[in-house]
């Protein structure tokens, strides 16, 4: 009898007894789990998001501390406390960690966190791959980290690394080689990334969300992603020939062989001015969410917003030899890119206009999102007004390769990128967490950043303006650097002891959170659909996909007009929002084979510069478990697969949805 | 809801009055600051002031105008529009999606603004690249020519050199069709870590590098120029008055990228011609025993990358290092400064600066990080293990190589 009994369990479809028999070589599919394992071979977006984050968080404290023994160095004239060779690493470091092992994979996390909960998804189009991206994109982390252990030092030719400095004959050691192979498997990682986020964005909005509907900070997250996918291509072929010429002598940057000694700056710059935009425009999105939230208005001029981001992506590719107006360009290219880096302010500048008039008018309550949303604006104009003072060639070289830029673009990264990404973190905590994060200590923590940050990066406009070289691991006395240097040193400390409260700020509000009244599904009474499910975010995110009748749908659904015009609660955000208690729903499986391809990279990187033979056993770790993801089976046999028709948002039904724009449509509940 | 502290009005005054100060003392304090010698807002020359006055403080006031009146509309909305709580107010404001006259109004705006910022670059560019064809007499040799102003300058881990050609003279096409740093035409005059120049004259730079990519730059004379390997960029700088203005390596240009300084010495014309009549001359032989001893141990040690002419310049070939070069002592003496423009020759009372000499010839990479590995190309000046004594020798045998320069050179090469 006990067989009867099992039969049915056994035998679903004709489909499920074809996984009886598995393909050879292929493990079972891993089960999900709330166990570490489990976290190892996630799929999901929302986890994958937080290990991003937590990831991001950590190199932040890295490139934090980089950035303390800078200060600390230059904080007198003359200082002992690195070598000029320990300097050229740290800085190096310090402008690579804080690029691509905080600010760009912090904005991963958001959007691998918020994409597929803002356009009302249950993941991503390619889980699997979402994966991957994160777990290449820690094993380039660590590997380029382990370069201080492994060859006794970080690289040490900026993270711009300019050819020929960064030939083996100017760079005989081994940081250069980890910062050409680590950079390479980081930008794989962001590759694969943003390859799934356009797809997702593309093909899995809910039914009724047209593109010109999506959420303003999910828009800026696609054009972003499309900057990702045609930028990282060019520095990859970069540092591909810089690899090359490294470990194999190629002489693609030898000048002495008759290479051109510019190339590399070009192909640098390529990349790396859509790189600011990369990384400023996950931060606009998230300022675009967080100003209206709190100033009780929709977002003012949203289509502005759209195309003003649209723009900015385009004409950020028309720039990139604004960095080099003194390399010895002629005066029509010099002319060109002049113009064309003035004219990217216009679209900027509007931005920034339609923020200050979502707050026209508004009912603006200044929670601490929104105070650092509101200092994002504030301090990214004074990074853009700086950009325009040197965007102005003639100037520009009285100004370039000086503090002064560097005070701009810490202005920009820091004040427009990372302000604005902690706006989101206070913004989305109780979302992600289910509590708030303590407003009374972030309170002091985004006080003490902004004042530690203007007291950091304003006085070197100063010191720029002074004639303050950057890159420089010492300055001499009597130059009159030596005030406003002190000053940023302290100003420095001060931003880390920000950091020290708002890690004291994450953990305080997890031990306080049991105390203290849920935050319920929408807190903050906000516009988009992640506010819809409960806090924290169930695993299938929708119970049901929602249909979407207008932009910020969610908000519509809490609220309508009157005859006179006057907003009138409709539903409660309790009443209206889902109950995350669906079950049954399909959602794709864990597989530990991303994280598998992942382990055999930095195997082939630590071959290329010391042994072939370690490559070899890295490209059969990767190639083996790329060949193994391929023969996993799709779904997991013994998952739920008793409810067919709300989890269909994977399969072929989601191109027609995406187009229908029709607002006919009667919402489902 | 636990949340919902406002921000007072002080604080939101205070925040923003932060930012209006911050942006004023950018301009305050650049435009103020007296003892800063990089000052980029202390023009000293037609060209830089020109930069400055077309190129630079328009933009400033245009970015202060703007600055300012984004940071009132702020502060502005701030004020007027704060709440303490939604839960005592639930009034809803009224719904503004959006106004498109205005918005294209304010995108018209920033364009007008943007265009007004790219007249003026288009109106300060071509006096940045303009050149003047002027020519100036100059005896050499003996005989008089018509010096077009030129100094080739070349960058080097970590020091820069400059050549002056005046019987045979080059120019920048030339240079470009030779294409080889390495190689230059033999100079009438090559110094390192100063360059001389006659006030009133427009100075053609013809910048290049022998190694990695560096950058030229005297902020009161001009901007700067990247040294691109093998490259030959024109640049000019031009001085009103005599008097040594300083310049410092802006292009990160690896190990001693800071320690990578020069300076330009504007003198008059006369005292220009006297330079030239000078330092064109070969070193001659020292008569001081001690010095003479000094030319032993130069030829025995520091020929194989130093070249003093009269001494060794017919048999040196190439210096030991990555660039193939290493500063001409010829005439040492007469800089105010060594070691790639950062240690003062001599003391404010006009006497050889013989401890920082001695000591830089006792272990160079004490003083200066350089890069020296047996086996590999040298990039700096590696420790010799000269004996005290030898150190004494060549000490003197250096002083005596080149006349002093001026007492107001020396006095200004003292920074403090």
């Amino acid at each position: 009898m006990a067989i009867v009994e099992k039969q049915p369990l056994e035998l679903g479809t004709a489909d499920t007894v074809s996984y009886a028999e598995k393909p050879l070589g292929v493990f079972t599919r891993p089960q999900g789990g709330r166990g570490w394992r489990d976290w190892l071979s996630t799929v999901d977006h929302k986890r994958i998001g937080i290990l991003y984050g937590v990831s991001a968080m950590f190199f932040f404290l890295v490139g934090g501390v980089q950035a303390l023994l800078i200060r600390l160095q230059l904080a007198v004239p003359d200082g002992s406390v690195l070598s000029a060779d320990v300097y050229n690493q740290v800085y190096t470091m310090h402008g690579v960690t804080m690029v691509f092992l905080f600010i760009m994979p912090l904005a991963a996390a958001f959007a691998n966190y918020f994409i597929p909960l803002q356009i009302g998804a249950r993941d991503v189009a390619f889980p699997r791959l979402n994966a991957l991206s994160f777990w290449v994109w820690l094993s380039g982390a660590i590997f380029l980290n382990t370069s201080w252990i492994v060859a006794g030092g970080g690289a040490d030719c900026g993270w711009f690394c300019y050819a020929p400095n960064s030939g083996v004959a100017f760079s005989p050691s081994h940081g250069v080689d980890f910062y050409a192979i680590g950079l390479q498997i980081l930008g794989l990682a962001s590759l694969v990334s943003a390859v799934n986020l356009i797809v997702t964005c593309l093909n899995m909005r809910a039914p009724g969300m047209t593109l010109m509907r999506m959420p303003i900070f999910t828009w800026m997250l696609l054009i972003t992603q499309f900057l990702l996918l045609f930028a990282l291509p060019v520095i990859t072929v970069a540092l591909f020939l810089l690899m090359f010429d490294r470990v194999f002598d190629a002489q693609f940057f030898n000048v002495d062989a008759g290479a051109d000694p510019l190339l590399w700056q070009h192909l640098f710059w390529i990349f790396g001015h859509p790189e600011v935009y990369i990384i400023v425009l996950p931060a606009f999105g998230v300022v675009s969410e967080v100003i209206p939230t709190f100033s009780r208005k929709p977002l003012f001029g949203y289509e502005f917003m759209v195309f003003s981001g649209i723009a900015i992506g385009f004409m950020g590719w028309g720039v990139w030899a604004h960095h080099m107006f003194v390399s010895g360009m002629g005066p029509i290219s010099v002319a060109a890119f002049s113009l064309s880096t003035m004219f990217i302010a216009v679209p900027t500048g509007v931005k920034v206009l339609n923020w200050l008039a979502t707050m026209w008018g508004g009912k603006i309550r200044f929670t601490v999102a929104m105070k650092f949303a509101v200092a994002t604006v504030a301090m990214f104009t004074i990074g853009g007004l700086s950009g325009v003072t040197h965007s102005v060639a003639p100037a520009n070289t009285q100004q370039t390769d000086t503090y002064y830029i560097v005070a701009h673009f810490h202005y920009v990264i820091f004040g427009g990128g990372v302000l604005g990404l902690f706006a989101g973190l206070y913004f989305w905590w109780p979302k992600i967490w289910g509590h708030f994060l303590s407003e009374r200590v972030g309170n002091w923590h985004f006080w003490l950043t902004l004042v530690g940050f203007n007291l950091t990066f304003g006085p070197m406009h100063i010191l720029g303006l002074q004639g303050m070289s950057r890159r420089i691991d010492s300055y001499a006395r009597g130059y009159g650097f030596e005030f406003w240097n002190l000053t940023a040193t302290i100003g420095s400390f001060l931003i880390a002891a920000a950091t020290a409260l708002f890690l004291w700020n994450v953990f305080k509000s997890r031990r306080d959170a049991p105390y203290l009244p849920p935050p319920g599904p929408d807190p903050w009474d906000a516009r988009s659909l992640e506010w819809s499910v409960p806090s924290p975010v169930p695993v299938h995110n929708f119970d049901t996909v929602p249909q979407i009748r207008s932009r910020d749908d969610w908000w519509h659904t809490k609220y309508g007009e009157d005859s006179t015009g006057k907003v009138v609660q409709v539903a409660t955000a309790q009443e209206a929002a889902q109950t995350g208690e669906a079950t049954g729903v399909h959602l794709p499986s864990p597989s530990f084979w991303p994280l598998s391809v992942a382990l055999g990279l930095p195997l082939i990187g630590y071959g290329l510069i010391f042994n072939l033979w370690f490559a070899l056993i890295g490209a059969l770790v990767t190639i083996g478990s790329l060949y193994s993801w391929a023969l996993e089976p799709v779904d997991d046999p013994d998952a739920a697969h008793d409810d067919h028709d709300d989890h269909d948002d994977h399969d072929d039904g989601s191109n027609d949805r995406a187009v229908d724009n029709s607002d006919s449509n009667e919402a489902t509940p | 809801m636990t949340t919902g502290r406002i921000v007072k009005p002080v604080a939101a005054l205070r925040r923003s009055g932060g930012l209006l100060l911050t942006a004023m003392g950018v301009l305050i304090a650049a435009g103020c600051a007296s003892d800063a010698e990089l000052d980029t807002f202390a023009p000293q020359g037609p060209i830089s002031e020109e930069l400055h006055n077309r190129g630079v403080l328009p933009v400033f006031w245009i970015a202060a105008v703007v600055l300012v009146g984004i940071s009132i509309a702020m502060i502005y909305l701030i004020w007027r529009n704060r709440v303490k709580n939604y839960d005592t107010d639930d009034e809803w404001p009224s719904q503004t999606h959006g106004h498109v006259p205005l918005e294209v109004g304010w995108t018209v705006g920033f364009f007008l603004t943007m265009a007004a910022v790219a007249a003026l670059m288009l109106w300060s560019l071509p006096t940045v690249n303009a050149t003047e064809d002027n020519t100036m007499a100059v005896e050499i040799d003996g005989r008089s020519v018509d010096w077009e102003p030129t100094v080739v300058v070349v960058g080097n881990q970590w020091w820069w050199e400059f050549r002056y050609y005046f019987s045979d003279q080059v120019d920048l096409a030339e240079l470009r069709a030779h294409g080889d740093a390495k190689t230059l035409p033999p100079a009438d005059i090559v110094t390192s870590g100063q360059m001389i120049i006659p006030t009133g004259e427009e100075i053609e730079l013809i910048v290049t590098s022998r190694d990695v990519i560096h950058s030229f730059w005297i902020p009161a004379l001009n901007g700067k120029r990247d040294a691109v390997p093998n490259r030959f960029s024109p640049w000019k700088i031009q001085a009103s008055s005599p008097g040594l203005y300083f310049g410092q390596c802006t292009e990160f240009c690896g190990l001693s990228h800071s320690r990578m300084r020069m300076q330009t010495v504007a003198l008059d014309p006369a005292d220009f011609q006297a330079w030239v009549n000078n330092t064109s001359l070969d070193a001659v032989e020292p008569v001081d025993p001690e010095a003479l001893a000094g030319q032993e141990v130069f030829a025995g040690i520091c020929t194989s990358c130093h070249v003093v002419e009269g001494l060794n310049d017919d048999v040196f070939e190439r210096a030991d290092q990555a660039s193939g070069a290493a500063p001409n002592l010829t005439h040492f003496a007469n800089r105010s400064t060594f070691a790639g423009g950062i240690f003062n020759s001599y003391n404010a009372d006009g006497s050889l600066n013989r401890t920082v000499l001695e000591a830089w010839l006792r272990n160079p990479s004490e003083l200066k990080a350089n890069y020296i590995v047996p086996g590999e190309q040298y990039r700096g000046m590696p420790n010799l293990d000269l004996n005290e004594a030898q150190i004494d020798q060549l000490v003197a045998y250096l002083a005596g190589l080149g006349a002093k320069p001026a007492g107001w050179i020396i006095e200004a090469t003292q920074v403090d």
